[in-house]
């Protein structure tokens, strides 16, 4: 019955079919992925011959399925990093061949046995400065319904990120944040539940913040980045910014495993990482790539940001994803 | 005699008729049995076997609101979608066939615009500084902006946009296949026009109005799109559930789980529907 399950399954799946030198690679769409492709795939296409197809948006659900019916279709896949270290641990995940892919100059935040950091982005506190009647501070301020009122917006899902916001909000130190203190977390959230609009997509948080519907807002410093090149009135600040990662990854069983790792060696290399980050605003996870970029260029980096800056525990996450995922949605529909 | 032959004429008719119909009932094995089986038996052995994943659905405060929310989603879209189209249908029924054709053909091609699109055009038109607040505000009739999205009255409104041509469409026919003399004779044995309504019009589209409502409450129970993008999350509905704990969560058991409460509670509806309408015929001699 498994196998008559998995058969029909890798029948679905069967979409994206790449011949034998070709590979697929997927992301998530939009801005992000246009990057990858520009700074990356093409690239690589030219120096190697080999083929780079691109599918999206990454679901791991479909990632999953691929794997447990034996017919995998994506070579590279840019996932989350506490996903990562999961999958890792279930075993849906090849490991990195770092003979081929060098490992020296690579940030080790970010890489795994089985993973490369794909890049590196911060959450950051952005608003319209149309919106508010004041430029807020930090992340008490998404708190105070007082000086601050009106609509908010954060991440949508079980995710690094919110849960710590709340916590620093209402006192946590930054060293003391983990283990997280979920109920203190949720109490604090709940001071301002109905004033929160949820973003579930990066364009999304932009819509939000740039129309005004939601005044501040918890986003990616990728998404500020974009808003503020194409002129949008919108403020941010970098206090207290949170980092978190994606990264790539070979799914267990991957049909092109060798153009994978050739692919990850040049998406991870000094000059494919600074081409990705100058294009994205997100930051280099080789820590060559920056001597690469226009000076202007890594101003807007995270790692302008050290001061103050947070790292979201990867590890932490992976292993509470799934108890941490199930709390948030109970919360979340209440 | 009689009733002999036609029953050997039966059974001579079914084993041909069968073969015929074989390719069809393939497809329907391959691609709906199959995979129906494989997801029953997914959730009773995902991750062991065991019925865990019914008895944390139905013993769990969280998934029985989404429970809750799917089925009062689904009836006020239901109810509102029917008083929204029974007038139109109404219209549409006693018009001029050739002005009723080009107002079908309306209603037709919002069915063929991209559901993703339309949704997103309501939330344009819906948010709070959406072109419906902006131009209540400033007009003055509201100084704050209403909140008509992220809410069930986002979700109704969209869901009622999406559903109406699925009511419309089952109901006029039902509406023109009801004889007008049978009004006009209501008329002339002195009914007013809302009795004749209520006593004639009225039951007699009753099984127009089921059809339509059943279909349109089934389709509700199943949607994801408009919820996810006009509700909020405290009116997650089922779908949108199921999409996150086979997605985001990898928990397969609990959604397969969760898919096939969903499928026995539309199968049973539907079996009722049949025998409601059914009974209805019998008894109504439609």
């Amino acid at each position: 019955m498994k196998l008559i399950f998995a058969g029909i399954l890798a029948g679905l799946l069967a979409t994206t079919a790449a011949k034998a030198e070709d590979m697929v690679f997927t992301s998530w769409g939009g801005t992000t992925q246009e990057a990858q492709t520009k700074s990356w795939a093409e690239p690589f296409s030219a120096a190697s011959g080999i083929k780079v197809l691109q599918d999206g948006p990454t679901d791991y659900g479909k990632l999953k399925a691929m794997v447990d019916a034996g017919s995998v279709n994506w070579d590279v896949v840019d996932v989350e990093m506490d996903f990562a270290i999961k999958a890792a641990k279930d075993g849906l995940l090849e490991p990195i061949d770092f003979k081929t892919v060098p490992k020296a100059d690579l940030d080790p935040r970010f890489t795994t046995d089985h993973a490369v950091g794909s890049f590196y982005y911060s959450f950051v506190l952005a608003w319209n400065k149309g919106a508010v009647s004041s430029e807020p501070a930090g992340w008490a301020d998404m708190f105070d319904l007082k000086k601050y009122p009106g609509k908010r917006t954060f991440y949508k899902w079980s995710a690094p990120g919110v849960i710590e916001i709340a916590l620093l909000a209402d006192g946590v130190p930054a060293d003391k944040l983990y283990p997280l203190d979920l109920d203190r977390a949720f109490k604090k959230l709940d001071t301002i539940k109905s004033d929160i609009v949820w973003w579930g997509g990066g364009a999304e948080s932009q819509q939000l913040i740039a129309s005004g519907e939601a005044a501040f807002g918890q986003l990616w410093n990728g998404r500020v980045f974009a808003l503020e090149k194409d002129g949008a009135d919108v403020g941010v600040s970098w206090n207290q910014n949170l980092t978190a990662a994606d990264v790539l990854v070979v799914p267990k069983g991957a049909k092109n495993k060798d153009a994978a790792m050739k692919f990850l060696a040049a998406a991870s290399s000094p000059a494919g990482q600074a081409k990705f980050a100058e294009a994205s605003g997100y930051a280099p996870i080789n820590t060559k790539a920056k001597a690469e970029m226009p000076a202007d260029a890594v101003k807007s980096l995270p790692d302008a940001h050290v001061d103050g800056q947070i790292n979201l525990d990867m590890n932490y996450w992976a292993a509470n994803r799934d108890a941490i995922a199930e709390r948030w949605y109970a919360w979340q529909a209440k | 005699m009689s009733v002999e032959t036609e029953q050997s004429i039966a059974t001579k008719r079914m084993p041909a008729g069968l073969g015929g119909l074989l390719p069809a009932l393939t497809l329907i094995g391959l691609f709906f049995v199959v995979p129906v089986l494989a997801l029953l038996l997914r959730s009773v052995t995902d991750p062991a076997p065991g019925l865990q994943n019914y008895t944390a659905l139905l013993g769990d405060g969280t998934y029985m609101r989404v429970f809750f929310n799917t089925f009062l989603v689904a009836a006020v879209v239901t109810i509102v979608t029917v008083l929204v189209a029974f007038p139109v249908a109404w219209m549409l029924a006693i018009m001029p066939p050739a002005l009723a054709s080009v107002m079908f053909g309306i209603i037709i091609l919002s069915m063929w615009t991209n559901l993703l699109t339309r949704t997103y055009a309501w939330m344009v038109l819906l948010q709070r500084t959406g072109v419906i607040n902006r131009a209540l505000m400033a007009t003055g009739i509201i100084d704050q902006p209403l909140p008509l999205i992220n809410n069930l009255t986002g979700v109704t409104i969209g869901m009622v946009y999406i559903m109406l041509p699925f009511m419309i469409l089952p109901l006029v026919g039902t509406l023109r296949a009801i004889d007008p003399m049978t009004l006009r004779a209501a008329a002339l044995c002195g009914a007013s026009p809302f009795q004749a309504f209520r006593r004639i019009l009225l039951p007699l589209s009753l099984p127009g109005v089921a059809a339509g409502g059943l279909m349109v409450f089934v389709m509700s129970l199943g949607y994801f799109v408009t919820p996810a993008l006009l509700g909020g999350t405290s009116n997650m509905m089922l779908a949108e559930m199921i999409a996150q704990l086979i997605q985001s969560l990898l928990n397969w058991g609990l959604g397969s789980a969760a898919a096939f409460i969903l499928l026995i509670v539309t199968m049973a509806l539907y079996a009722l529907q049949l025998r409601l309408v059914g009974a209805r015929r019998a008894t109504g001699g439609i």
